[in-house]
């Protein structure tokens, strides 16, 4: 009797157990990218809200740094278990669209949560009319430049133009003892970006008419003036040895008047350099107004089981006026909902307001196959045109015809 | 010779027998994956999207910074390793001499090899950084420079330069193979040169030259093997930068795969290195069969 009783036990034990497990095995990962410390406890708090509202729900949150997300990714989708949602570079959605692995959300979006976005901030995340993913973070480009270099040369705010940047360049390099008037960077992510500034405000374009847009008397004209800034001494010496990171050191040290970078500088200054005293400004103008923006999209994947759920969690949670304004304020980047943009901490802070205002002229990188292969051909064609390898145009021509191999296969 | 049974035979196949099988799986797997690969079309995702035979390798073949990457990587394993030999050979011969705080100079040559390649790497850009490094610095103190020099910023000085931290951190294994070697050099034949009244420069390129030769031709095809696909130096100090023009085969072929994601032209690219280090591995087995049937 006794041994029968506790065979029972066990065998009602065990059936709850199952049971338990089953009523809370609608699991949705989430995996983001590692934007700062701060970005897994701001989805650990959306997780935790959503837990709340639903209790046969477990969202498991899994934080990816930027440099091993894209490979990451790829592994678990070709290896047949992809998370149910996932941070990505906008660019990369195309791959996602093409390859069928993305799910196209239109037919989960109301009119009401559309509305929840600024402007045409859906927009870089579609694909042949279909919405592929949702924007998490905006930021956009800006010149930054040192307030105390330039009153030293006897410039009056910062330039406004390409011909008022080289003679204010021209000043520092004369009257601000040592320091570099530009700041430009020749080596690793984002070379190519850096040029880009110049090749949009001088009225080119990456893709014009399906092919490569580089090689256009824009693209030869924005090399020429960069390999003349550098052959005058503008820049700091010898730019192919310089990444990024070591353009913005400089600006940071207060040894570069003026470099281009993101809002992601704000809070590097105020933690490293707070006494350094710096203004905000649009890129030099050529014949028109440009700048680069930059969205991350948040994905659905095709074969996430539920769906529904990992939906909800996007409109109840991740996209909910709370965790938007906590996630932009805590990352420093801009808004994207209209929510953000009116709280106060936003509406009140003047270089976020200088920041915002550049984004109606913002370009974002096209979504088109192969972006990461041309932008290598394009930084080893600007690189060859840095060191006095090549011409300007003969550098960007072939670039130019490799990009449109890969635009056309 | 001794001679076996058929059944003690059989029975000694029997038993390895799962460490062959475990063998071929673990080694012969992804070798015959990439293989597969090699001759399809593949996306991004590792899904097989064709069959193309060997338009990958026609590709591959086509592609300048392939063809420019080969010859880079020839120039780079042949210098690191003549490099290495030339440094190491000197430096075993001293550390063999019995003298006053030689166990510390041993620890202090084996010390790059404690720690691991890309740390290295990463501290060599550091000291090389034109804006903040040590070296700039040093240089700038001794008043041999009055500006920075970016020393990484071109071609030719940032390969040279990778040449000698490939040679510097091959240096400590090479070391230790050499030494092994020397110490196992009978001693009967120096005195016996010795009383012959034979220099020491003669003792070196008479006698111990000759009977080295077999350590340092295992240390020039195992280092041959190891620079071939050393990635981490030129990946964190350049990155194959500036314009392709410090890639090598083994940094192209990270960023076909896993920047471009061009898994298939990536998969065709391993095939063609495999086979070259093929050559070189075989090689070493038989001049390692050699050694041993020699003994």
């Amino acid at each position: 009797m006794r041994l029968r009783q506790g065979w029972l036990l066990a065998g009602i034990c065990a059936l709850a157990l199952s049971a338990g497990t089953a009523h809370a095995a609608t699991e949705i990962r989430v995996v983001v990218a590692h934007y700062s410390d701060a970005t897994a406890p701001i989805f650990e708090g959306m997780a935790k809200d959503f837990e709340h509202a639903h209790p046969d729900v477990k969202i498991r949150v899994e934080d990816v740094s930027w440099d091993n997300l894209q490979q990451r990714l790829t592994t678990d989708i070709a290896g047949g278990t992809p998370p149910d949602l996932a941070i990505v570079g906008t660019r990369w959605l195309l791959d996602y669209a093409s390859q069928d692995v993305a799910e196209p959300l239109d037919s989960y979006m109301t009119q009401e949560f559309k509305d929840r976005f600024i402007g045409d901030f859906l927009k870089p995340s579609v694909i042949n009319g279909k919405t592929y993913g949702l924007p998490v973070a905006a930021s956009v480009r800006s010149m930054f430049y040192n307030k105390d270099l330039l009153a030293k040369a006897g410039v009056n705010g910062p330039p406004a133009t390409w011909d008022d940047f080289l003679a204010a360049a021209k000043s520092v390099k004369a009257k601000s003892g040592g320091a570099y008037a530009f700041g430009l960077q020749g080596k690793e992510l984002e070379t190519d970006v850096y040029w880009y500034y110049a090749l949009w405000t001088m009225g080119g374009n990456l893709i014009e008419n399906g092919k490569s847009g580089i090689a256009s008397p824009a693209g030869i004209k924005a090399a020429t003036l960069y390999k003349e800034l550098i052959d005058e001494g503008l820049t700091q010496p010898e730019p192919t040895g310089a990444n990024r990171q070591d353009v913005e050191s400089l600006f940071k040290q207060g040894r570069a008047a003026m470099i281009f970078t993101g809002p992601y500088m704000r809070g590097q200054i105020a933690k490293e350099a707070p006494t350094l005293n710096y203004g905000i400004a649009p890129i030099p103008k050529g014949t028109t107004a440009a700048t680069y923006g930059v969205t991350d999209s948040i994905v659905l994947f095709k074969d996430s089981s539920h769906k529904d759920v990992a939906w909800k969690f996007l409109e109840e949670q991740a996209f909910s006026p709370k965790w938007r304004t906590e996630f932009t304020l805590k990352e420093g980047f801009l808004p994207i909902t209209k929510a953000e943009a009116a709280d106060p901490t936003f509406a009140n802070d003047p270089g976020l307001k200088a920041l915002t205002a550049l984004l109606p002229s913002a370009r974002f990188a096209p979504l088109i196959p192969n972006w990461e292969e041309m932008a290598d051909a394009t930084m080893a064609a600007l690189q060859q045109i840095y060191l006095g390898d090549a011409k300007p145009e003969d550098a960007l021509k072939s670039a130019a015809d490799k990009i449109d191999g890969l635009i056309k296969p | 010779m001794r001679r076996h049974t058929g059944v003690s035979g059989f029975l000694a196949f029997v038993m390895i027998l799962p460490s062959i099988v475990l063998t071929l799986w673990t080694v012969g797997y992804p070798v015959v994956d990439i293989a597969v690969t090699s001759i399809h079309s593949v996306n991004r995702f590792g899904r097989t999207t064709g069959f193309v035979g060997l338009a990958n390798f026609a590709a591959l073949l086509a592609d300048p910074i392939f063809v420019a990457s080969f010859w880079r990587t020839l120039i780079w394993t042949a210098s690191v390793v003549a490099g290495t030999i030339l440094v190491s050979l000197p430096i075993a011969l001293v550390l063999q001499e019995d003298f006053a705080g030689r166990g510390l100079a041993r620890v202090i040559i084996m010390l790059p090899w404690a720690i691991s390649l890309t740390m290295n790497a990463v501290v060599w850009r550091w000291i090389l950084n034109g804006q903040y490094g040590m070296l700039n610095a040093l240089l700038f103190d001794l008043g041999l420079i009055d500006g920075p020099v970016e020393w990484l910023a071109q071609a030719r000085p940032a390969f040279m330069i990778e040449i000698a931290i490939g040679i510097f951190v091959s240096m400590p294994f090479t070391v230790t193979i050499l030494l092994g070697g020397l110490a196992s050099l009978p001693s009967e034949i120096y005195e016996a040169a010795r009383v012959d009244g034979a220099s020491a420069i003669m003792r070196f390129r008479a006698l111990t030259l000759p009977l080295l030769k077999p350590f340092i031709n295992m240390a020039i095809v195992l280092n041959i093997i190891y620079v071939f696909n050393s990635f981490p130096i030129i990946w964190v100090l350049t990155q194959g930068d500036p314009a392709n023009s410090t890639d090598i085969l083994v940094t192209y072929l990270y960023k076909l795969a896993f920047r471009y994601g061009r898994l298939d032209l990536a998969a065709a690219m391993s095939i063609v290195m495999l086979l070259i280090l093929l050559v070189f591995s075989v090689a070493y087995a038989s001049m390692a069969m050699r050694s041993q049937s020699a003994e």
